[in-house]
């Protein structure tokens, strides 16, 4: 009998003793929680007043950061939305945190992931942010040099060299952020080359002609009349 | 049927004879292959329970020759903007909705303001602007048109009428106006009638001959409502967004086009609307706050081309005006005698002296700021500050309308 009652209590006793381990634990990841969800909302509501105080969401109009908002449908304050960013990224930090506070081997190698993968989203961001301006810079740039030397299609070569530019940015972040890497760069040197062939195609069949008279230009013996002038060509 | 007397600076467009309609629609459809042809329609919900709305909806459903139609509702919940999109889809052309109140727009109004653009109070003034926007952001058509959802008298005829002049390229108008009699069993249109056809008189009487006085005074019915003109006028007019709405445009087509490229037309043989009260003891509502927004406007504009306000010119104003009023209601009442319609001389007194309590005000609040400006920037303006702004507001507009 007493074995039968030793072998329900042991169980037991070890569950209290897990138990009694593990609440320390527990404490320590609700303390994290409190304290990274407070310091979340004081940084949010800082942000918010520092981005106001510095005009970012009217530097944002110009900058063109706001119409890509609006494109996904997204309508608060560019400063807000920044702000909600930092916010939701701070509670996912402090939510890590919190568990590997529990010290628990599975979800330690998921926070191990986590931390490790942060990098990569910052540097996709930074190239989100570079790469956004810089090609709304170069189209710019192409709409206005094409439409100066009178080139009737400058709008539409200002847009598809800002949608080239679009597609190599999101694909440098996918494969920045390691999302289906190789499908990626399979499908942008598809799409890439695919558009290099067409273009080469295009050019090809319709400046054939141009071309057979430039080969032609070339190659043609010179005319003797041509070359014996009297001034000789140095 | 009205006489061919052309009067002012600007070409009089009358309605002789019986002019066919469909002689007028057919051409019309052929000049908007040209010239596609927008229709601006500033709009409140409550206008839709009222009895005009689905009347200009069921002419409007017979247009053909309209290639879009940008309706701006205001004082809409979603609900209510739902409801309207249903009560517009009978009309085959086009349609747009600006949902003023709506979170897109409203953020699209809040972009405006952290740049530093005061586009005014909600109002017809802001709608139109607004509108106008849109259809400079679309790039769809090179003509405006635009008239009040209010109208209990609609055709499709006063459409027509009032598109042609600009529609038409041989005519070279850039910018209509309007015009009509407003007739029920008395004489309607008291603040035309009574205080700007009498207050641009005796301004003339006292400042003399002027460009700006002589082409308000051209026009018949200087704050009707109907216009049409062409997107390049859009884009460079500034608009007041209160009740000088009408005569602040006026000022602005003024300033920038020559009045040879400036007409008006008779585009219905009686006009009805909502009525304003004349509010005669409280000038922040009513047709008191209509009269000081104009009279602001009127001196705004002529300080502007140079024209000195003074203590003592306005004291003349004031009795000078009162002299000229008096004598257009005796010239208003013989002509309502002979067509037999009712009039109140002593309501038309009192009118006249609460305009002139009104112009007071105006003088007064004028002398105190005459910078005080409710002009709403133009849209050249504002594009040079906000590049993405036209793509904005078309992304807000189409998203609302999905």
């Amino acid at each position: 009998m007493e074995d039968f009652i030793n072998l329900i209590l042991e169980p037991l006793k070890e569950l209290f003793l897990k138990f009694k381990v593990f609440v320390p634990n527990l404490l320590a990841m609700l303390v994290i929680l409190f304290i990274g969800i407070l310091l979340a909302l004081v940084l949010k509501r800082f942000l918010a007043k520092f981005l106001a105080a510095i005009n970012f969401d009217s530097w944002s109009d110009r900058m063109g950061f706001t119409k890509l908002m609006r494109k996904g449908d997204l309508w608060s304050k560019p400063s807000a939305t920044l702000g909600e960013a930092v916010f939701w990224l701070l509670i996912i930090v402090t939510l890590m945190s919190g568990l590997n506070a529990l010290q628990i081997t599975a979800i330690d190698q998921l926070v191990n992931q986590f931390f490790s993968y942060i990098p990569r989203i910052f540097s996709a961001a930074m190239i989100l942010t570079i790469g956004y301006l810089l090609s709304g810079f170069i189209s710019r740039t192409v709409l206005i040099a094409a439409a100066n030397s009178g080139f009737h299609y400058a709008k539409l070569l200002a847009k598809a060299v800002h949608t080239l530019l679009i597609m190599l940015i999101l694909a440098m972040i996918m494969e920045q952020l390691q999302i289906a890497p190789s499908i990626v760069l399979a499908a942008f040197s598809i799409i890439f080359g695919g558009i290099v062939i067409a273009l080469a195609i295009a050019f090809g069949v319709g400046g054939i002609n141009a071309a057979r008279r430039i080969i032609e230009k070339e190659t043609m013996p010179k005319r003797e009349d041509e070359t014996k002038d009297e001034i000789e060509h140095i | 049927m009205s006489d061919f007397y052309q009067t002012g600076i600007i070409t009089t467009l009358h309605q002789l004879g019986k002019p066919s309609l469909e002689r007028l629609e057919s051409e019309l459809y052929g000049f908007s292959k040209v010239r596609p042809i927008a229709l601006v329609l500033p709009s409140l919900y409550s206008e839709f329970e009222g009895p005009a709305m689905p009347g200009i909806v069921q002419e409007l459903a017979k247009v053909k020759y309209l290639n879009e139609i940008v309706l701006v509702l205001d004082n809409a919940s979603e609900k209510e903007f739902q409801k309207v999109r249903e009560f517009m889809s009978p009309i085959s052309t086009d349609v747009r909705i600006i949902h003023n109140d709506g979170k897109r727009i409203s953020e699209i109004y809040e972009t405006f303001a952290r740049n530093g653009f005061n586009v005014g109070e909600r109002g017809k003034g802001r709608s139109a602007w607004l509108s106008y926007g849109y259809v400079l952001a679309r790039r769809r058509s090179d003509i405006i048109a635009l008239h009040d959802c209010d109208i209990v008298t609609y055709s499709r005829e006063l459409l027509a009428r009032l598109c042609y002049p600009v529609v038409n390229p041989n005519l070279d108008y850039v910018f209509c106006k309007g015009y009509y009699s407003r007739i029920s069993n008395k004489m309607n249109g008291r603040v035309t009638r009574l205080l700007v056809t009498p207050l641009v008189r005796s301004l003339q009487q006292l400042v003399g001959p002027h460009n700006f006085l002589a082409f308000l005074d051209s026009f018949r019915y200087p704050l009707a409502g109907e216009f049409c003109m062409t997107t390049d006028l859009a884009r460079v007019n500034r608009i007041p967004w209160d009740w000088g709405l009408e005569v602040g445009s006026l000022a602005e087509v003024h300033r920038n086009y020559s009045p040879r490229r400036v007409c008006q037309v008779d585009i219905a043989a009686n006009y009805d609307h909502k009525h304003q009260v004349l509010s005669a003891d409280d000038a922040s509502k009513g047709l008191m706050k209509m009269t000081v927004d104009i009279c602001k406007s009127i001196f705004r504009t002529l300080a502007s081309e140079g024209v000195v306000f003074s203590d003592g010119l306005f004291k003349s104003l004031l009795v000078s005006y009162l002299r000229q009023a008096e004598d257009t209601i005796m010239k208003y009442e013989a002509d309502a005698a002979i067509n037999g319609l009712k009039f109140d001389r002593h309501e038309e007194a009192m009118a006249v002296e609460a305009f002139t309590r009104a112009i007071g005000m105006a003088t007064q609040v004028f002398m105190e700021n005459p910078m005080a400006t409710p002009l709403i920037p133009n849209w050249n303006r504002v594009t040079s500050a906000i590049p993405d702004i036209f793509e904005m507001l078309q992304i807000a507009v189409d998203a609302d309308n999905k």
